[in-house]
């Protein structure tokens, strides 16, 4: 361990022997170490000294019983990404030790640590450092699986195919969609949020460089949103997203969490259903106000339904227009958990339009009642299919949380 | 040290010490088995070699080209079955077998080998597996393996360099004649070597700029020399006039740096940190198609690179294999995966694949081997 990695004596009674051991236990795991042997040992000591600075120190726990991430309060800054099981990789164990790597190292980042570098300098850093000063943010790290995944091909690729989800499918194809393949779906996916975009960008390229070789990127996106602390953050059409969300846990259960339906590894956990969804800004911006709201079904400022006064009072379906989207979305009697982020990229070099839109990031525990009806009904009929365009899209299973000492998918594996 | 610090200490060296990870332990190596008996599977599998190599022999007087490319890649099949066993016991054979065998199993690939330098390397080889039957194994001083391995690299790096002056020779002349074709056809010869060889060549400040430089590496067009310049003129203006100068001035660089090169001092971590930087090169300039920018020949530079890194682990087998004897084993299988993949582009000696012929899906392939390589070999800097 390098000295200036050490921090005083004082900082470091924060951690029992016990606490320690437990550490080594995780970093060794239920197998062998990780795929590339290097890299485990964590920067355990925690810097206590940047109280000043709350916000960013403020940490979600990563073990329990469901992944962090998904009813966590919506941090500002999000990134998803997929991953590709490299095409050298035919066994288990290979992924096992990437799961375990990886569960180490978001067990630490989220806590505000990192890994420590190795005495020899001659080797690479094993932490990239960009954080280093900025605390963790509220930094949550959610897995999740494909289905391609477990079977490609109609092949059962790792000898998981039989615990294959219930609710898992490749998406279907959906009306009024132009998908680019390249952004879209993935072996694994990876939602990476906090507070400072800083924080989470420094998340993923750490998971992404130890993945190398076992799992490959395959594609990124990064988007913000930003509220005031309670209220429902608004999206680039200046409407507010994610008014109908549950926030009672027993809703939440019904909406968002899988149950003994699922294999036993899965239950606990949810799905998630992905768009990348382009907005034809330009066109939006030069549709009249009343235009607007028509659309949505929803006042534009308030977020109430139409003939109602506040934002969470009821829909009242036959006051909006026929094609309305709150109407249509309301209409099918399914609940989804929405957790979308803006983006932007940009300008379009061809028109020198923006480039900009949303992911569109939704949890819930039966995909196929819910996201993917709902999706079919919009793609036909949404009076906002006029200013977007589904661009990518994705759908992964997100097992429950994970336990101490124990790593990411275990239980679909052992 | 306080206990905190000492349970700390204890706790991570055990760590560091457990055993590798799940997918090396099935690949035990031969070696590590069998004392030297009669069945010992090295000096079995050195013999089995020698019997392909004969046949190999007996299929070249025959000019039978169906079965110098059988026999060709036999051997690499049965190189692959044993070379475990012979990289743990033996390192400095394993790396001169590898330097011939090697050869002769990508022309193997070949529709057309080349019967001439199989043979040349067909006979090599027969010295060396006798070499390796002979050889005893012996256990050199860490310090002095890794003065051999600089050693066994300069001499690679002095044989690619001479063969650079070699082959520009008839390069620069067909400029100077003002023989487009030819000279296209002799172009990327050099280009192998010098890209083969280039760390050394960057060690001395402007030279690798004057004979190596893309158009937007300088500050003005009248700074710009050497194999690009040269390059621009054949393949986008289709025209040599004025080239002369140019012909000359990389005549006269390229035989600088052999003459710098011959007296050359090089540290063992300066070679490890040349094998990334070639690696590096590979990654950004060649995989993106900017090198060879007009010929579109940068398939054969990114292979050049990457045997170039290749020669530095081959030279430090032998320090690796003390204690890494696991990443040795990782690496020797990603440039094998890394060759393998590159087969597929090869046309001749010399040709690859036009880069502008090659698909997003093909390049992002290419990439993402090469980029698998760099990470196994940045870890070879725990030999330091």
């Amino acid at each position: 361990m390098a000295k200036d990695d050490l921090s005083t004596p004082n900082e470091q009674k924060e951690y029992s022997r016990r606490d320690m051991l437990k550490m080594t236990a995780l970093a060794g795991g239920g197998i062998a170490l990780g795929a590339s042997g290097f890299g485990t040992v964590l920067e355990l000591l925690g810097n206590k000294n940047g109280e000043a600075n709350a916000a960013n120190q403020s940490t979600v726990p990563f073990f329990g019983n469901h992944q962090a991430g998904i009813t966590t309060a919506h941090q500002n800054y999000g990134y998803l990404a997929a991953f590709d099981i490299d095409p050298s990789v035919h066994d288990a164990a290979k992924i096992m030790a990437l799961f375990i790597t990886w569960t180490r190292l978001a067990a630490t980042l989220t806590q505000g640590k990192r890994e420590v570098n190795s005495d020899n300098k001659e080797l690479p850093p094993n932490d990239t450092n960009e954080a280093r000063d900025l605390g963790a943010a509220n930094l949550t790290i959610t897995f999740g699986l494909g289905h391609s995944f477990f079977t490609k091909d109609g092949k059962d690729r790792f000898g998981v195919a039989a615990h294959m989800p219930k609710q898992l499918t490749a998406m279907p194809h959906i009306a009024h969609e132009t998908l680019d393949p390249a952004i879209s779906n993935g072996d694994l996916c990876v939602q990476v949020c906090a507070d400072v975009q800083q924080v989470a960008f420094h998340a993923l390229r750490n998971l992404i460089k130890e993945a190398l070789g076992t799992a490959n990127i395959r594609w990124m996106e990064s988007g913000f949103l930003n509220a005031p602390k309670g209220q429902t953050p608004r999206n680039l059409f200046g409407f507010k997203d994610g008014t109908a969300n549950v926030a009672d846990s027993e809703d939440q259960k019904n909406v968002i969490w899988t149950g003994s339906d699922e294999p036993q590894w899965m239950r606990g956990g949810t799905y998630l259903g992905y768009r990348k969804i382009k907005m034809i800004i330009e066109t939006w911006d030069r549709d009249s106000y009343s235009d607007q709201e028509n659309v949505f079904g929803r006042k534009k400022n308030s977020g109430a339904p139409f003939g109602q006064r506040h934002e969470k009072d009821p829909v009242i379906m036959n006051k909006m227009p026929a094609d309305a989207h709150v109407r249509l979305a309301h209409g099918t009697g399914k609940q989804i958990y929405r957790r979308a982020y803006s983006y932007t990229n940009g300008i379009q070099p061809q028109t020198g339009n923006l480039d900009a839109g949303l992911l569109f990031i939704s949890y819930q525990n039966k995909p196929q009642d819910s996201f993917i009806p709902m999706l079919r009904l919009l793609g036909k009929s949404d009076a906002l299919n006029e200013y977007t365009d589904h661009i990518a899209t994705g759908l992964f299973a997100i097992p429950a949380g994970i336990k101490k000492n124990e790593y990411f998918a275990q239980h679909l594996f052992e | 040290m306080t206990n905190q610090k000492k349970i700390m200490f204890i706790l991570l060296a055990a760590l560091m010490l457990l055993p590798i990870s799940a997918c090396s332990s099935a690949q035990k190596s031969d070696g590590e088995k069998s004392a030297q008996t009669t069945a010992d599977p090295v000096k079995q599998g050195t013999k089995k070699m020698q019997q392909i190599n004969k046949n190999l022999q007996a299929a070249l007087e025959k000019n039978d080209t169906a079965a110098i490319k059988k026999y060709g890649k036999q051997l690499n099949t049965q190189w692959l079955s044993y070379e475990n066993g012979v990289r743990d016991r033996f390192p400095l054979q394993y790396a001169k077998i590898e330097r011939y065998q090697q050869p002769i199993y990508a022309q193997s690939n070949l529709e057309n080998p080349n019967a001439a330098q199989v043979k040349e390397n067909s006979r090599a080889l027969t010295d060396q597996l006798s070499d390796l039957l002979a050889a005893k194994e012996t256990k050199a001083k860490p310090s002095k393996q890794m003065d051999q391995a600089v050693d066994d690299y300069l001499k690679y790096a002095d044989e690619q360099i001479d063969q650079l002056v070699k082959t520009t020779k008839p390069f620069v002349q067909a400029v100077k004649d003002g023989d487009v074709e030819k000279a296209k056809k002799r172009y990327t010869l050099p280009r192998i070597y010098y890209e083969r060889a280039e760390p050394i060549a960057e060690s001395f400040g402007d030279l690798d700029p004057a004979i190596d430089a893309r158009i937007n590496d300088v500050e003005t067009e009248s700074d710009w020399s050497g194999f690009h310049e040269i390059e621009r003129a054949l393949w986008e203006k289709n025209s040599l006039k004025g080239q002369e100068k140019y012909a000359d001035k990389l005549m006269a660089d390229v035989l600088s740096l052999q003459k710098k090169a011959k007296s050359f001092k090089l540290t063992p971590k300066a070679m490890v940190a040349g094998a990334m930087e070639l690696l590096e090169e590979a990654a950004t300039s060649k995989i993106t198609g900017e090198e060879e920018r007009y010929s579109h020949t940068d398939l054969v530079d990114l292979q050049a690179n990457v045997d170039g890194s290749k020669a530095v682990y081959q030279a430090a087998i032998p320090a690796l294999i003390q204690g890494h004897k696991d990443l040795a084993n990782q690496i020797d299988k990603q440039f094998q995966a890394f060759d393998k993949q590159m087969l597929k582009y090869k046309k001749s000696d010399t040709e690859y694949e036009d880069y502008t012929k090659l698909n997003k899906e093909q390049i992002r392939e290419i990439s993402n081997e090469l980029s698998k390589l760099s990470k196994l070999m940045a870890q070879t800097a725990k030999i330091f």
